[in-house]
Protein backbone atom coordinates (compact mmCIF):
# COMPACT_ATOMS: atom_id res chain seq x y z
CA UNK A 1 0.00 0.00 0.00
CA UNK A 2 1.33 3.42 -1.23
CA UNK A 3 -0.43 4.83 1.88
CA UNK A 4 1.62 3.42 4.38
CA UNK A 5 4.73 5.59 3.53
CA UNK A 6 2.56 8.39 5.29
CA UNK A 7 2.19 6.05 8.51
CA UNK A 8 4.33 9.25 10.83
CA UNK A 9 2.12 12.40 8.32
CA UNK A 10 -1.24 10.10 8.57
CA UNK A 11 -1.36 11.19 12.24
CA UNK A 12 0.53 14.54 12.54
CA UNK A 13 -2.65 16.37 12.25
CA UNK A 14 -3.35 15.32 15.50
CA UNK A 15 -0.08 17.28 17.04
CA UNK A 16 -1.75 20.54 17.79
CA UNK A 17 -4.75 19.39 19.00
CA UNK A 18 -2.59 16.91 21.22
CA UNK A 19 -1.26 19.59 22.55
CA UNK A 20 -3.98 22.43 22.61
CA UNK A 21 -5.94 19.09 24.80
CA UNK A 22 -2.77 17.71 26.63
CA UNK A 23 -1.69 21.22 28.20
CA UNK A 24 -4.94 22.72 28.69
CA UNK A 25 -7.51 20.28 29.44
CA UNK A 26 -6.03 17.00 30.16
CA UNK A 27 -3.68 18.66 32.53
CA UNK A 28 -5.71 20.99 34.39
CA UNK A 29 -8.34 18.38 34.54
CA UNK A 30 -5.91 16.02 36.40
CA UNK A 31 -4.49 18.91 38.84
CA UNK A 32 -8.76 19.18 39.95
CA UNK A 33 -8.15 15.65 40.55
CA UNK A 34 -4.90 15.87 42.58
CA UNK A 35 -6.03 19.17 43.93
CA UNK A 36 -9.44 17.68 45.64
CA UNK A 37 -7.41 15.13 47.52
CA UNK A 38 -4.58 17.66 48.90
CA UNK A 39 -4.88 19.60 52.13
CA UNK A 40 -4.04 23.52 52.73
CA UNK A 41 -2.02 24.43 55.34
CA UNK A 42 -1.01 28.05 56.09
CA UNK A 43 -3.17 29.09 52.77
CA UNK A 44 -1.03 26.81 50.57
CA UNK A 45 -1.57 23.78 49.01
CA UNK A 46 0.55 20.63 49.90
CA UNK A 47 0.81 17.94 48.29
CA UNK A 48 -0.28 15.50 51.36
CA UNK A 49 -3.35 13.06 50.45
CA UNK A 50 -6.26 13.30 52.23
CA UNK A 51 -10.15 12.84 52.34
CA UNK A 52 -11.27 16.11 54.18
CA UNK A 53 -12.02 17.99 51.51
CA UNK A 54 -14.70 15.67 50.24
CA UNK A 55 -16.02 15.19 54.34
CA UNK A 56 -15.78 18.63 54.79
CA UNK A 57 -18.53 18.80 51.94
CA UNK A 58 -20.42 16.02 53.22
CA UNK A 59 -20.36 17.30 56.80
CA UNK A 60 -22.25 20.38 56.33
CA UNK A 61 -25.93 20.00 55.82
CA UNK A 62 -26.50 22.85 53.38
CA UNK A 63 -24.18 21.53 50.36
CA UNK A 64 -25.67 18.40 50.96
CA UNK A 65 -28.89 19.64 50.65
CA UNK A 66 -27.69 21.42 47.86
CA UNK A 67 -26.32 18.63 45.89
CA UNK A 68 -29.15 16.53 46.31
CA UNK A 69 -31.61 19.20 45.13
CA UNK A 70 -29.30 19.87 41.65
CA UNK A 71 -29.87 15.61 40.87
CA UNK A 72 -33.36 17.02 41.51
CA UNK A 73 -33.39 19.73 39.32
CA UNK A 74 -31.10 18.26 36.81
CA UNK A 75 -33.71 14.73 36.49
CA UNK A 76 -36.88 17.34 36.81
CA UNK A 77 -35.48 19.35 33.70
CA UNK A 78 -34.43 16.40 31.60
CA UNK A 79 -37.60 14.92 31.92
CA UNK A 80 -39.47 17.95 31.13
CA UNK A 81 -37.40 18.75 28.27
CA UNK A 82 -37.58 15.44 26.91
CA UNK A 83 -41.16 15.61 27.65
CA UNK A 84 -41.63 18.55 25.68
CA UNK A 85 -39.24 18.07 22.73
CA UNK A 86 -40.60 14.69 21.66
CA UNK A 87 -44.38 15.79 20.68
CA UNK A 88 -42.70 18.59 19.20
CA UNK A 89 -40.29 16.09 16.94
CA UNK A 90 -42.87 13.52 16.53
CA UNK A 91 -45.16 16.77 14.81
CA UNK A 92 -42.00 17.44 12.67
CA UNK A 93 -41.43 14.08 11.25
CA UNK A 94 -45.02 13.23 10.61
CA UNK A 95 -47.08 16.54 10.05
CA UNK A 96 -44.59 18.57 8.27
CA UNK A 97 -43.66 18.39 4.54
CA UNK A 98 -40.13 17.40 4.04
CA UNK A 99 -39.02 20.74 2.55
CA UNK A 100 -39.94 22.74 5.97
CA UNK A 101 -39.05 20.43 8.17
CA UNK A 102 -35.31 21.57 7.68
CA UNK A 103 -36.52 25.35 8.17
CA UNK A 104 -38.51 25.03 11.35
CA UNK A 105 -35.67 22.79 12.42
CA UNK A 106 -33.24 25.65 12.41
CA UNK A 107 -35.54 27.80 13.84
CA UNK A 108 -35.46 25.54 16.64
CA UNK A 109 -31.92 25.31 16.86
CA UNK A 110 -31.11 28.96 16.46
CA UNK A 111 -31.42 30.20 19.84
CA UNK A 112 -28.62 27.39 20.95
CA UNK A 113 -26.00 29.41 18.70
CA UNK A 114 -27.23 32.92 20.14
CA UNK A 115 -25.90 33.82 23.33
CA UNK A 116 -26.59 31.70 26.71
CA UNK A 117 -26.28 34.61 28.81
CA UNK A 118 -28.43 36.33 27.17
CA UNK A 119 -31.16 33.24 26.87
CA UNK A 120 -30.88 33.38 30.90
CA UNK A 121 -31.07 37.63 31.34
CA UNK A 122 -34.26 37.38 28.76
CA UNK A 123 -36.29 35.38 31.13
CA UNK A 124 -36.01 38.25 33.81
CA UNK A 125 -38.30 39.89 31.77
CA UNK A 126 -40.98 37.74 32.03
CA UNK A 127 -40.47 36.06 35.30
CA UNK A 128 -39.00 39.60 37.25
CA UNK A 129 -40.90 41.95 39.77
CA UNK A 130 -41.92 43.58 36.69
CA UNK A 131 -41.83 41.24 34.63
CA UNK A 132 -44.70 40.19 31.98
CA UNK A 133 -46.42 37.96 34.44
CA UNK A 134 -46.70 39.89 37.26
CA UNK A 135 -47.80 42.81 35.02
CA UNK A 136 -50.38 40.49 33.79
CA UNK A 137 -51.53 39.44 36.98
CA UNK A 138 -51.46 43.17 38.48
CA UNK A 139 -53.19 43.81 35.00
CA UNK A 140 -55.98 41.16 35.23
CA UNK A 141 -56.31 42.31 39.38
CA UNK A 142 -55.53 38.79 40.17
CA UNK A 143 -52.57 40.48 42.48
CA UNK A 144 -52.22 43.54 43.43
CA UNK A 145 -48.43 43.93 44.01
CA UNK A 146 -45.56 41.78 42.41
CA UNK A 147 -45.22 38.15 43.32
CA UNK A 148 -41.98 36.84 43.31
CA UNK A 149 -42.53 33.39 43.48
CA UNK A 150 -42.17 33.05 39.69
CA UNK A 151 -38.28 34.36 40.58
CA UNK A 152 -35.77 33.31 42.77
CA UNK A 153 -36.93 29.83 43.62
CA UNK A 154 -36.75 26.45 42.11
CA UNK A 155 -39.27 26.23 39.53
CA UNK A 156 -38.27 29.49 37.76
CA UNK A 157 -35.03 27.54 37.59
CA UNK A 158 -36.47 24.44 36.03
CA UNK A 159 -38.40 26.24 33.23
CA UNK A 160 -34.98 28.16 31.90
CA UNK A 161 -33.32 24.82 32.12
CA UNK A 162 -36.14 23.24 30.10
CA UNK A 163 -35.62 26.48 27.73
CA UNK A 164 -32.02 26.21 27.39
CA UNK A 165 -31.73 22.56 26.73
CA UNK A 166 -34.57 22.33 24.69
CA UNK A 167 -32.89 22.47 21.31
CA UNK A 168 -30.33 19.83 22.24
CA UNK A 169 -33.52 17.53 22.78
CA UNK A 170 -35.22 18.44 19.84
CA UNK A 171 -32.22 17.95 17.36
CA UNK A 172 -31.43 14.55 18.79
CA UNK A 173 -35.44 13.18 18.98
CA UNK A 174 -35.71 14.18 15.20
CA UNK A 175 -32.74 12.70 14.55
CA UNK A 176 -34.01 9.57 15.49
CA UNK A 177 -37.40 9.59 14.26
CA UNK A 178 -37.03 10.53 11.38
CA UNK A 179 -34.53 7.65 10.60
CA UNK A 180 -37.34 5.14 11.76
CA UNK A 181 -39.21 2.77 9.43
CA UNK A 182 -42.63 4.32 10.07
CA UNK A 183 -44.25 1.43 7.94
CA UNK A 184 -43.57 -1.25 10.57
CA UNK A 185 -45.72 1.05 12.88
CA UNK A 186 -48.46 1.04 10.14
CA UNK A 187 -47.32 -2.99 10.09
CA UNK A 188 -47.82 -3.65 13.83
CA UNK A 189 -51.26 -1.86 13.53
CA UNK A 190 -52.74 -3.34 10.69
CA UNK A 191 -51.58 -6.55 12.69
CA UNK A 192 -53.69 -5.54 15.32
CA UNK A 193 -51.79 -3.44 17.69
CA UNK A 194 -53.10 -0.56 19.09
CA UNK A 195 -51.35 2.68 18.51
CA UNK A 196 -50.40 2.55 22.50
CA UNK A 197 -49.07 -0.76 21.96
CA UNK A 198 -47.33 -0.02 18.79
CA UNK A 199 -45.60 2.88 20.16
CA UNK A 200 -43.78 0.86 23.53
CA UNK A 201 -43.13 -2.74 21.19
CA UNK A 202 -41.78 -1.12 17.99
CA UNK A 203 -41.37 2.48 18.25
CA UNK A 204 -39.78 3.31 21.40
CA UNK A 205 -37.17 0.38 21.37
CA UNK A 206 -35.52 1.65 18.05
CA UNK A 207 -35.41 5.22 19.21
CA UNK A 208 -34.22 4.54 22.60
CA UNK A 209 -30.54 5.23 21.90
CA UNK A 210 -31.47 8.71 20.29
CA UNK A 211 -33.10 9.39 23.69
CA UNK A 212 -30.68 8.57 26.04
CA UNK A 213 -28.24 11.04 23.64
CA UNK A 214 -30.87 13.70 24.38
CA UNK A 215 -31.09 12.55 28.12
CA UNK A 216 -27.13 12.57 28.74
CA UNK A 217 -26.85 15.58 26.00
CA UNK A 218 -29.13 17.68 28.67
CA UNK A 219 -28.59 16.06 31.94
CA UNK A 220 -24.59 16.36 32.07
CA UNK A 221 -24.60 20.21 31.53
CA UNK A 222 -27.63 21.20 34.21
CA UNK A 223 -25.15 19.12 36.65
CA UNK A 224 -22.95 21.84 35.88
CA UNK A 225 -25.37 25.35 35.95
CA UNK A 226 -24.26 28.31 37.36
CA UNK A 227 -25.93 31.24 35.46
CA UNK A 228 -29.51 30.04 35.24
CA UNK A 229 -29.65 29.52 39.65
CA UNK A 230 -27.53 32.42 39.60
CA UNK A 231 -30.06 34.36 37.89
CA UNK A 232 -33.44 33.34 38.54
CA UNK A 233 -32.52 30.90 41.22
CA UNK A 234 -31.75 33.52 44.38
CA UNK A 235 -30.51 32.11 47.18
CA UNK A 236 -33.39 29.15 47.29
CA UNK A 237 -32.73 27.88 43.98
CA UNK A 238 -28.93 27.22 44.06
CA UNK A 239 -27.32 24.55 42.49
CA UNK A 240 -23.71 22.69 42.67
CA UNK A 241 -22.51 25.25 40.56
CA UNK A 242 -22.73 27.78 42.57
CA UNK A 243 -20.97 26.36 45.60
CA UNK A 244 -17.95 25.18 43.33
CA UNK A 245 -17.52 29.21 42.41
CA UNK A 246 -18.17 30.42 45.72
CA UNK A 247 -15.66 27.97 47.07
CA UNK A 248 -12.81 29.43 44.25
CA UNK A 249 -13.64 32.92 44.62
CA UNK A 250 -13.22 32.68 48.03
CA UNK A 251 -9.77 30.84 47.44
CA UNK A 252 -10.44 27.34 48.79
CA UNK A 253 -9.31 25.51 46.06
CA UNK A 254 -9.23 22.20 47.55
CA UNK A 255 -12.85 21.96 48.47
CA UNK A 256 -13.89 23.51 45.49
CA UNK A 257 -11.88 21.11 43.50
CA UNK A 258 -13.74 18.23 45.45
CA UNK A 259 -17.19 19.79 44.80
CA UNK A 260 -16.46 19.42 41.39
CA UNK A 261 -15.24 16.36 41.39
CA UNK A 262 -19.21 15.60 43.02
CA UNK A 263 -20.25 16.70 39.62
CA UNK A 264 -18.06 14.42 37.43
CA UNK A 265 -18.65 11.59 39.72
CA UNK A 266 -22.79 12.07 39.22
CA UNK A 267 -22.00 12.39 35.63
CA UNK A 268 -20.03 8.87 35.94
CA UNK A 269 -22.71 7.16 37.90
CA UNK A 270 -25.17 8.70 34.37
CA UNK A 271 -22.86 7.32 31.88
CA UNK A 272 -22.99 3.60 33.88
CA UNK A 273 -26.56 3.59 34.53
CA UNK A 274 -27.29 4.28 30.43
CA UNK A 275 -24.35 2.45 29.36
CA UNK A 276 -26.57 -0.15 28.32
CA UNK A 277 -28.92 1.57 26.17
CA UNK A 278 -26.19 3.07 24.48
CA UNK A 279 -24.47 0.14 23.46
CA UNK A 280 -27.56 -2.15 22.10
CA UNK A 281 -27.57 -1.66 18.82
CA UNK A 282 -30.62 -1.13 16.72
CA UNK A 283 -32.02 -4.59 16.65
CA UNK A 284 -34.35 -4.27 13.51
CA UNK A 285 -31.76 -2.19 11.30
CA UNK A 286 -28.87 -4.70 10.77
CA UNK A 287 -30.44 -5.80 7.34
CA UNK A 288 -30.40 -1.93 6.11
CA UNK B 1 -51.56 2.08 -2.29
CA UNK B 2 -50.98 1.66 1.21
CA UNK B 3 -53.80 2.36 3.16
CA UNK B 4 -53.32 5.45 5.91
CA UNK B 5 -55.33 5.54 8.79
CA UNK B 6 -54.66 8.80 9.84
CA UNK B 7 -56.66 10.63 7.03
CA UNK B 8 -59.70 8.58 7.77
CA UNK B 9 -59.82 8.33 11.71
CA UNK B 10 -61.16 11.72 13.25
CA UNK B 11 -59.49 10.57 16.38
CA UNK B 12 -56.52 10.86 14.49
CA UNK B 13 -57.37 14.20 13.03
CA UNK B 14 -57.50 15.56 16.42
CA UNK B 15 -54.18 14.29 17.53
CA UNK B 16 -52.93 15.91 14.15
CA UNK B 17 -54.67 19.23 15.87
CA UNK B 18 -53.29 18.97 19.43
CA UNK B 19 -49.71 17.81 18.31
CA UNK B 20 -49.87 21.17 15.71
CA UNK B 21 -50.88 23.24 18.77
CA UNK B 22 -48.10 22.02 20.93
CA UNK B 23 -45.54 22.92 18.29
CA UNK B 24 -46.88 26.42 17.89
CA UNK B 25 -46.65 26.21 22.04
CA UNK B 26 -42.94 25.27 21.47
CA UNK B 27 -42.37 28.25 19.14
CA UNK B 28 -43.89 30.93 21.11
CA UNK B 29 -41.95 29.31 24.42
CA UNK B 30 -38.63 29.61 22.23
CA UNK B 31 -39.00 33.20 20.57
CA UNK B 32 -41.14 35.32 23.52
CA UNK B 33 -38.52 35.67 25.51
CA UNK B 34 -36.32 36.81 22.63
CA UNK B 35 -38.95 38.92 21.00
CA UNK B 36 -39.65 40.96 24.55
CA UNK B 37 -36.13 41.65 25.43
CA UNK B 38 -36.00 43.06 21.57
CA UNK B 39 -38.99 45.02 22.32
CA UNK B 40 -37.97 46.64 25.61
CA UNK B 41 -35.01 48.04 23.98
CA UNK B 42 -37.33 50.47 21.69
CA UNK B 43 -39.45 50.99 24.99
CA UNK B 44 -39.14 54.77 26.10
CA UNK B 45 -40.03 53.24 29.88
CA UNK B 46 -36.16 53.96 31.50
CA UNK B 47 -36.60 51.00 33.71
CA UNK B 48 -36.50 48.22 30.89
CA UNK B 49 -39.91 46.54 31.40
CA UNK B 50 -43.47 47.16 31.12
CA UNK B 51 -45.43 49.26 30.54
CA UNK B 52 -44.56 50.54 26.94
CA UNK B 53 -44.57 54.37 26.71
CA UNK B 54 -43.08 55.06 23.42
CA UNK B 55 -40.76 53.94 21.23
CA UNK B 56 -37.38 55.46 20.99
CA UNK B 57 -33.89 54.69 20.05
CA UNK B 58 -32.14 56.51 21.93
CA UNK B 59 -30.94 53.36 24.17
CA UNK B 60 -28.93 52.37 20.96
CA UNK B 61 -27.43 55.98 21.20
CA UNK B 62 -26.31 55.58 24.74
CA UNK B 63 -24.49 52.31 23.92
CA UNK B 64 -22.68 52.86 20.87
CA UNK B 65 -21.77 56.22 23.33
CA UNK B 66 -20.73 54.38 26.00
CA UNK B 67 -16.67 53.53 26.29
CA UNK B 68 -17.19 50.71 28.45
CA UNK B 69 -18.82 48.91 26.13
CA UNK B 70 -16.41 50.29 23.36
CA UNK B 71 -13.94 48.49 25.09
CA UNK B 72 -15.87 45.78 25.93
CA UNK B 73 -16.34 45.16 22.20
CA UNK B 74 -12.48 45.62 21.34
CA UNK B 75 -11.48 43.17 23.69
CA UNK B 76 -14.30 40.98 22.83
CA UNK B 77 -13.52 41.18 19.08
CA UNK B 78 -9.58 40.41 19.47
CA UNK B 79 -10.41 37.71 21.74
CA UNK B 80 -12.65 35.85 19.23
CA UNK B 81 -10.76 36.57 16.19
CA UNK B 82 -7.78 34.74 17.70
CA UNK B 83 -9.63 32.12 19.64
CA UNK B 84 -11.29 31.53 15.50
CA UNK B 85 -7.47 31.55 13.90
CA UNK B 86 -6.37 28.79 16.54
CA UNK B 87 -9.92 26.49 16.58
CA UNK B 88 -9.83 26.41 13.00
CA UNK B 89 -6.26 25.45 12.50
CA UNK B 90 -5.73 22.90 14.89
CA UNK B 91 -9.44 21.81 13.97
CA UNK B 92 -9.08 21.48 10.30
CA UNK B 93 -5.55 19.67 11.16
CA UNK B 94 -7.30 17.43 13.31
CA UNK B 95 -10.13 16.86 11.15
CA UNK B 96 -7.69 14.35 8.49
CA UNK B 97 -6.02 11.74 10.56
CA UNK B 98 -9.98 11.28 12.74
CA UNK B 99 -11.33 10.64 9.21
CA UNK B 100 -8.30 9.03 7.27
CA UNK B 101 -6.16 7.57 9.32
CA UNK B 102 -6.07 3.64 10.63
CA UNK B 103 -6.08 4.58 14.23
CA UNK B 104 -7.24 1.69 16.03
CA UNK B 105 -9.13 3.80 18.82
CA UNK B 106 -10.41 6.43 16.26
CA UNK B 107 -14.17 6.13 17.82
CA UNK B 108 -12.40 7.03 21.16
CA UNK B 109 -10.64 9.96 20.30
CA UNK B 110 -13.89 11.06 18.48
CA UNK B 111 -15.88 10.37 21.88
CA UNK B 112 -12.79 12.33 23.44
CA UNK B 113 -13.03 15.55 21.28
CA UNK B 114 -16.56 15.70 21.70
CA UNK B 115 -15.69 15.95 25.51
CA UNK B 116 -14.89 19.42 26.11
CA UNK B 117 -18.69 20.30 24.50
CA UNK B 118 -20.17 17.93 26.89
CA UNK B 119 -18.84 18.89 30.29
CA UNK B 120 -20.11 21.54 31.75
CA UNK B 121 -18.21 24.67 30.72
CA UNK B 122 -17.73 25.88 34.96
CA UNK B 123 -15.07 22.01 34.78
CA UNK B 124 -13.07 23.78 31.84
CA UNK B 125 -13.04 27.32 33.23
CA UNK B 126 -11.94 26.46 37.25
CA UNK B 127 -9.73 24.19 36.07
CA UNK B 128 -7.51 25.99 33.57
CA UNK B 129 -7.95 28.89 36.54
CA UNK B 130 -6.21 26.64 39.16
CA UNK B 131 -3.48 25.65 36.18
CA UNK B 132 -2.94 29.23 35.35
CA UNK B 133 -2.83 31.02 38.78
CA UNK B 134 -1.38 28.44 41.07
CA UNK B 135 0.35 26.11 39.21
CA UNK B 136 1.83 28.43 36.08
CA UNK B 137 1.35 31.99 38.37
CA UNK B 138 0.13 33.45 35.14
CA UNK B 139 -1.71 36.93 34.84
CA UNK B 140 -4.99 36.42 34.13
CA UNK B 141 -5.69 38.13 31.29
CA UNK B 142 -8.01 38.16 27.63
CA UNK B 143 -4.88 35.30 26.37
CA UNK B 144 -5.97 33.33 28.66
CA UNK B 145 -9.62 33.80 28.01
CA UNK B 146 -8.44 32.87 24.19
CA UNK B 147 -7.01 29.64 25.70
CA UNK B 148 -10.30 28.41 27.47
CA UNK B 149 -12.28 29.38 24.99
CA UNK B 150 -10.14 27.63 22.21
CA UNK B 151 -10.41 24.27 24.47
CA UNK B 152 -14.54 24.51 23.89
CA UNK B 153 -14.67 25.84 20.65
CA UNK B 154 -12.24 23.85 18.40
CA UNK B 155 -14.07 20.49 18.77
CA UNK B 156 -16.93 21.96 16.71
CA UNK B 157 -14.74 22.94 14.16
CA UNK B 158 -13.21 19.83 13.88
CA UNK B 159 -16.43 17.64 13.50
CA UNK B 160 -18.05 20.04 10.47
CA UNK B 161 -14.45 19.31 8.90
CA UNK B 162 -14.41 15.49 9.46
CA UNK B 163 -17.95 15.31 8.08
CA UNK B 164 -17.09 17.02 5.13
CA UNK B 165 -13.99 15.26 4.65
CA UNK B 166 -15.98 12.30 5.25
CA UNK B 167 -17.98 12.75 2.34
CA UNK B 168 -14.97 13.46 0.19
CA UNK B 169 -14.33 11.09 -3.19
CA UNK B 170 -10.29 9.57 -2.33
CA UNK B 171 -10.51 8.88 -5.98
CA UNK B 172 -10.43 12.46 -6.91
CA UNK B 173 -6.80 12.60 -4.26
CA UNK B 174 -5.88 9.34 -6.47
CA UNK B 175 -6.29 10.82 -9.45
CA UNK B 176 -4.52 13.83 -9.07
CA UNK B 177 -1.96 11.70 -7.70
CA UNK B 178 -1.39 9.83 -10.91
CA UNK B 179 -0.71 13.10 -12.76
CA UNK B 180 2.29 13.66 -10.85
CA UNK B 181 1.06 16.18 -8.07
CA UNK B 182 2.93 15.61 -4.91
CA UNK B 183 1.02 15.86 -1.36
CA UNK B 184 1.63 19.74 -1.05
CA UNK B 185 -0.25 20.13 -4.33
CA UNK B 186 -2.92 17.84 -3.87
CA UNK B 187 -3.59 19.61 -0.64
CA UNK B 188 -4.08 22.90 -2.20
CA UNK B 189 -5.29 22.07 -5.67
CA UNK B 190 -7.85 19.15 -4.74
CA UNK B 191 -8.28 18.99 -0.77
CA UNK B 192 -8.99 23.02 0.62
CA UNK B 193 -11.31 23.98 -2.29
CA UNK B 194 -13.20 21.05 -1.55
CA UNK B 195 -13.35 21.09 2.61
CA UNK B 196 -13.01 24.78 2.07
CA UNK B 197 -16.85 25.79 2.50
CA UNK B 198 -16.75 23.69 5.81
CA UNK B 199 -13.70 25.43 7.14
CA UNK B 200 -15.42 28.72 6.74
CA UNK B 201 -18.86 27.40 8.25
CA UNK B 202 -16.68 26.22 11.23
CA UNK B 203 -14.48 29.66 11.53
CA UNK B 204 -17.96 31.30 11.70
CA UNK B 205 -19.29 28.78 14.15
CA UNK B 206 -16.05 29.10 16.47
CA UNK B 207 -16.67 33.29 16.28
CA UNK B 208 -19.93 33.35 17.18
CA UNK B 209 -19.92 30.84 20.57
CA UNK B 210 -16.46 32.98 21.46
CA UNK B 211 -18.57 36.32 21.16
CA UNK B 212 -21.35 34.87 23.20
CA UNK B 213 -18.84 32.37 25.73
CA UNK B 214 -19.72 33.18 29.17
CA UNK B 215 -18.91 30.46 31.81
CA UNK B 216 -15.53 29.76 30.50
CA UNK B 217 -14.52 33.66 30.17
CA UNK B 218 -15.73 34.80 33.51
CA UNK B 219 -13.27 32.99 35.30
CA UNK B 220 -10.06 33.98 32.74
CA UNK B 221 -10.49 37.20 31.47
CA UNK B 222 -8.88 38.92 34.65
CA UNK B 223 -9.96 42.15 35.15
CA UNK B 224 -10.93 43.43 31.32
CA UNK B 225 -14.31 42.56 29.98
CA UNK B 226 -15.79 41.10 26.99
CA UNK B 227 -19.71 41.94 26.38
CA UNK B 228 -21.19 39.10 27.73
CA UNK B 229 -18.91 39.65 30.85
CA UNK B 230 -19.91 43.50 30.63
CA UNK B 231 -23.59 42.49 30.94
CA UNK B 232 -23.49 40.00 33.40
CA UNK B 233 -21.39 42.82 35.77
CA UNK B 234 -24.74 45.11 34.82
CA UNK B 235 -27.42 42.11 35.12
CA UNK B 236 -26.72 41.99 38.67
CA UNK B 237 -27.68 45.43 39.52
CA UNK B 238 -31.01 45.03 37.80
CA UNK B 239 -32.33 44.86 34.36
CA UNK B 240 -31.77 48.82 31.93
CA UNK B 241 -32.91 49.59 28.78
CA UNK B 242 -29.04 50.05 27.96
CA UNK B 243 -28.58 46.51 28.53
CA UNK B 244 -31.71 45.30 26.78
CA UNK B 245 -30.54 47.58 23.51
CA UNK B 246 -26.74 45.90 23.61
CA UNK B 247 -28.12 42.21 23.91
CA UNK B 248 -30.32 43.08 21.10
CA UNK B 249 -27.29 44.24 19.30
CA UNK B 250 -25.48 40.93 20.39
CA UNK B 251 -28.45 38.39 19.52
CA UNK B 252 -28.29 40.17 16.34
CA UNK B 253 -25.29 39.67 15.11
CA UNK B 254 -25.16 35.85 16.54
CA UNK B 255 -28.29 35.42 14.46
CA UNK B 256 -26.78 36.94 11.50
CA UNK B 257 -23.20 35.11 11.77
CA UNK B 258 -24.89 31.63 12.37
CA UNK B 259 -27.91 32.14 9.66
CA UNK B 260 -24.22 32.75 6.91
CA UNK B 261 -22.80 29.44 8.62
CA UNK B 262 -25.60 27.61 8.27
CA UNK B 263 -26.12 28.75 4.56
CA UNK B 264 -22.47 29.02 3.37
CA UNK B 265 -21.28 25.81 2.45
CA UNK B 266 -25.05 25.41 0.12
CA UNK B 267 -23.89 28.76 -1.14
CA UNK B 268 -20.37 27.89 -2.55
CA UNK B 269 -21.18 24.96 -4.16
CA UNK B 270 -23.94 26.27 -6.00
CA UNK B 271 -21.76 29.02 -7.00
CA UNK B 272 -19.31 26.91 -7.87
CA UNK B 273 -21.82 25.06 -9.97
CA UNK B 274 -22.78 27.88 -11.65
CA UNK B 275 -19.94 29.00 -12.68
CA UNK B 276 -18.11 25.73 -14.05
CA UNK B 277 -21.75 24.80 -15.53
CA UNK B 278 -21.25 28.34 -17.38
CA UNK B 279 -17.70 27.37 -18.43
CA UNK B 280 -19.07 24.18 -19.44
CA UNK B 281 -21.42 26.27 -21.89
CA UNK B 282 -19.18 27.82 -23.38
CA UNK B 283 -15.98 25.54 -24.29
Amino acid sequence: MGARRFAVGEYLGFAPALILYGAFFAVPLSIVVAYSFWKVRDYNVVHEWTIDNYRYFFSVPTYVRTMWATVWVAVLSTALTIAVAFPFAYWLVRHVPRRLQRTLLVLVILPFWTSYLLRVYSWLNILGPSGAINRFLQWTHVTSSPVSFFLYDRPAVVLVLVYLYFPFAALTLYASLERFDWDQFKAAMDLGARPATAMRKILLPQIRPGITTAVIFVFIPILGEYLAPQLVGGTRGIMIGNLIVNFFSGAEYTRGAAASLLIAALIVVLLVVFRRSLEIKDPYASGR
Amino acid sequence: MPRDAEVVSPRAGLMRGLLGGWAVLVYVFLFAPVVLLVAFSFNANRYGTFPFTGWTTKWYGQVFGDYQIRDALTTTLKVSAEVTLISTVVGTAAAFPLVRSRLPFRSGIRIGMTLPIMIPGLLIGISLLVLFTSVFHWQLSPQTAVIGQSVYTTPFVMLLVAARLQGFDPALERAASDLGANTFRRLRHVVLPLIMPAVFAGALFAFTLSLDEFIITLFLIGAQNTLPIYIYTQVKFGITPEVNALASLLLGASILLIGIAFVLPTAIRRARRLRHGAAGARS
